[in-house]
């Protein structure tokens, strides 16, 4: 007769019942993806390389449409005049003294050149917390908040889609940053090739991490090859990076610069002001606001463009205003540090910034790339056409204010040819094909040109690139040595002829002597092949 | 109604409702009829469909567990150290003179001023978001702790004195039995403050949690999935704060 099992007895055998059952949800993979359904992963983060930046823009999402391409100021539409200050949320930063000349200082301005030759009132608000900035965007002028607010193209394309019911534009580029934003590293990183392996603090989904992610992938590394941390400000990276919790952090002036000047070792690896053409700040108009008050919006534009004018005359003025206008400037220095960090692109300069045609780097551009990135490592899931997000009536209609404006001219000179011991921030390297014994660009080579380097060269504007051709050791030394300087001229006579200066570029022919793979092998030779675009700071 | 007039528990349940009903129903009617902008107040419709999207895609339970493990780690190190002290400082005076310089301002030690100085001293990583949590409910609960002690009828601690009892004993039998209902009702409070500093703590290099969520949705201008993470917040405060307060009345029934 069967005995009966004791409580402890059965309790065991549902025990180990339940566990072979459960190994075998686990072995069969069905545990995992129980899991999956309950609590999914976040959505994946994929693989930035440099490819994805200033290449041409994948199939299917918008190619750069020209918008309100009528310039006659009908095309404004009707509209009333607003009978209140424009209210404009800017933030602690020297790229709004154009705005600052114009009005006088912050507040609205009788004798202000706003009042005075625009017929508008601006009031400037600073708010530095960029959340609280966003939340007075959403509340609008009408409502104790802004109608137009700060932003950067790159952080424009994140956000946008947040704020699609605004149907926001991006209706002016107040500057370039200039040296504002900046990589800070420990003593052991000399180019961007050693951050691999490395902590990185940074503000996540801001211009500093656009910056970093820039830099990583065109010195040859992707968004995986170092360990992000992020902070919630870039005051804080530049913290912790002072603290030594992280081996490098990018965050802005001029928190950057004393934190690498107060870690042992500290330096800078890179800053904007070489990658002078990366992040543009850009005013973005509510939507409502821009069609109830067109012509308003249109004078602004205007209005500050005057201003930028000004403090281009009279950069002692702008600093002091500056200084007595925002809060947290210090002392006059600081004013004139904050004018120095930025770039004030006058009339004629953001025309060509928002013509998709224009410059070389530009709105369009720069939106597309800054949306492939930020959905790449999903940050975003929808994307926008870029078009959508600007409108560039009010530039246009703003052209009867500056019947002087011209083409822009190059913006920087380059005299003498870079040092030879100075060090490269990065080296992209590129295949570029040549027939045997040829050093002549077929349209192939020119295509690569276009999406690799031509991007690179225009937003480090501020840099010079050694361009240095490399050969496998096949054939005689010296013969090669010959051909690949010539092929490193032909690849600079045609970045010229995209429109960079000649003294930008030094050509350098390397023949076989900088192998960087073995010559034993095919795959060997085809990677000493190549032609190194070293960036190197002026 | 009368002053302090009891309800029985049936209408009392049939008001909570009223209640809650009555904040659907004015919130439906501000943000359906648009009265408030929907980029200020979502409607119930658009916070229902941020779900989906946070749990698809930006991992909401494994972030709800990032949480509550955090909020949990600060929560029973704050017990740890501040029920042993807190006893000490309620049963000995004079411990509690020596370090009330100490811990009396401490309470209104400004925890969000606190985030810089942690991350340089605790790092970015987990330490300095459960340091963060443990010094931010520690600082209430510590008061609390000894204002529960001191709180033991006296009547106790003479009968026992009377009957002849140690040092060791008043605290054992007396004071520990006789303030940990308090302490139980107190560490309900901290639970509530934890949920409430997780944002904070949650702010630098958390790549999972609730409070991160709601930093990212605020960043990014999504109203909507603020309201959720907050939704979900609540709903965790409450059940957690239900488990605290059964298990306080299994554990300290005596006291009614």
């Amino acid at each position: 007769m069967a005995r009966q099992l004791t409580p402890l007895g059965r309790l065991l055998l549902v025990l180990a019942g339940l566990s072979l059952i459960g190994y075998g949800l686990y072995k069969y993979g069905v545990l995992a993806r129980i899991a999956q359904i309950v609590a999914p992963e976040k959505r994946a983060e994929g693989t930035v390389s440099r490819d994805d930046f200033g290449a041409s823009p994948p199939a299917g999402t918008a190619t750069a449409a020209p918008v309100g391409a009528a310039t006659s100021s009908t095309s404004l539409g009707a509209g009333t005049r607003l009978n209140r200050p424009i209210k404009v949320a800017i933030v602690l930063w020297g790229g709004y003294a154009g705005g600052i000349m114009a009005n006088g200082g912050l507040a609205p301005n009788k004798d202000s050149v706003f009042t005075r030759d625009f017929g508008i009132q601006v009031e400037l608000l600073q708010i530095d917390d960029f959340t609280k900035s966003r939340d007075a965007f959403r509340a609008g002028g009408d409502r104790g908040g802004v109608d137009i607010m700060w932003s950067t193209v790159d952080a424009y394309a994140l956000e946008y889609g947040g704020l699609t019911r605004l149907n926001p534009k991006a209706i002016l580029q107040y500057d370039w940053s200039r040296g504002g934003d900046a990589i800070a590293v420990d003593a052991s990183i000399k180019s961007v090739r050693d951050l691999k392996g490395k902590s990185l603090a940074c503000a996540e989904a801001t211009p500093s991490h656009y910056f970093a992610l820039y830099v990583l992938t065109q010195g040859g590394l992707t968004n995986r090859d170092v360990s992000w941390k992020f902070t919630d400000s870039a005051v804080d990276a530049a913290n912790v990076f002072k603290a030594g919790q992280v081996d490098a952090a990018v965050s802005w002036s001029p928190d950057v610069y004393v934190a690498a000047r107060e870690r042992t070792g500290g330096h800078i690896l890179a800053s904007t002001k070489e990658a002078t053409n990366l992040i543009a700040d850009i005013f973005v108009a509510r939507g409502d606001f821009i069609e109830q008050h067109p012509e308003d919006v249109r004078r602004f534009v205007g209005g500050w463009l005057r201003g930028v004018d000004m403090v281009h005359k009279n950069p002692e003025r702008a600093a002091v205003l500056l200084q007595k206008s925002l809060s947290g400037v210090n002392t006059l220095d600081d004013a004139k540090g904050m004018l120095d960090d930025v770039k004030l692109p006058d009339y004629a300069e953001n025309r060509a910034f928002f013509n998709p045609q224009g410059s070389l780097v530009n709105y369009q551009s720069i939106y597309q790339t800054a949306q492939n990135i930020w959905r790449k490592i999903g940050k975003i899931s929808q994307v926008y056409p870029g078009y959508q997000s600007v409108d560039t009536r009010f530039l246009e209609g703003a052209a009867e204010y500056f019947p002087q404006a011209g083409t822009v001219k190059p913006e920087f000179e380059f005299t003498a040819p870079p040092k030879a011991q100075a060090q490269p921030i990065l080296t992209k390297t590129v295949s570029i094909y040549f027939p045997s014994g040829s050093s002549t660009l077929d349209e192939n080579a020119k295509a690569v040109l276009d999406t690799q380097v031509v991007d690179l060269a225009a937003t480090f504007g501020g840099a010079y690139m050694r361009i240095a051709g490399n050969t496998d050791n096949v054939g005689a030394a010296d013969t090669n040595q010959r051909l690949s300087r010539a092929r490193a001229d032909a690849v600079a006579r045609y970045l010229v002829s995209k429109g960079f200066e000649r003294n930008k570029f030094e050509v350098v022919g390397n023949g076989p002597g900088k192998p960087v793979a073995s010559n034993d092998t095919d795959e060997g030779r085809a990677k000493n092949r190549r032609t190194d675009f070293e960036v190197i700071p002026r | 109604m009368d002053v302090r007039e009891p309800v029985p528990q049936r209408k009392a349940r049939a008001l909570a409702l009223a209640g809650l009903l009555s904040f659907l129903g004015l919130w439906c009617v501000l943000s359906y009829a648009d009265i408030v902008p929907t980029v200020i107040l979502p409607s119930p419709t658009e916070v229902l469909r941020a779900f989906p999207v946070l749990h698809f895609e930006e991992a909401l339970v494994r972030s709800a567990g990032w949480s509550l493990y955090r909020v949990g780690m600060g929560f029973v190190l704050s017990a740890l150290v501040a029920i042993p002290l807190g006893l000490l400082m309620g049963t000995f005076p004079p411990v509690k003179h020596f370090l009330s310089p100490l811990v009396d301002p401490l309470r209104f030690l400004p925890i969000s001023a606190l985030v810089p100085l942690f991350l340089v001293w605790f790092g970015i990583e987990e330490t300095m978001k459960i340091m963060l949590l443990f010094v931010g409910t520690f600082v209430y609960l510590l008061p609390l702790v000894v204002e529960a002690v001191e709180n033991v009828d006296d009547v106790y601690l003479q009968t026992a004195t009377t009957l002849g009892a140690s040092r060791w004993q008043l605290v054992r039998h007396v004071l520990v039995p006789g303030s940990l209902p308090a302490i139980g009702e107190a560490l309900r409070v901290m639970n509530g403050i934890g949920w409430t500093y997780v944002i904070l703590a949650e702010i630098v290099n958390a790549r999972l949690g609730l409070g991160h969520i709601i930093t990212v949705a605020g960043k990014r201008s999504h109203v909507d999935q603020i309201f959720a993470g907050v939704l979900v917040i609540l709903f965790i405060g409450v059940v957690t704060d239900w488990m605290i307060r059964v298990a306080n009345k299994q554990l300290f029934a005596w006291k009614s």
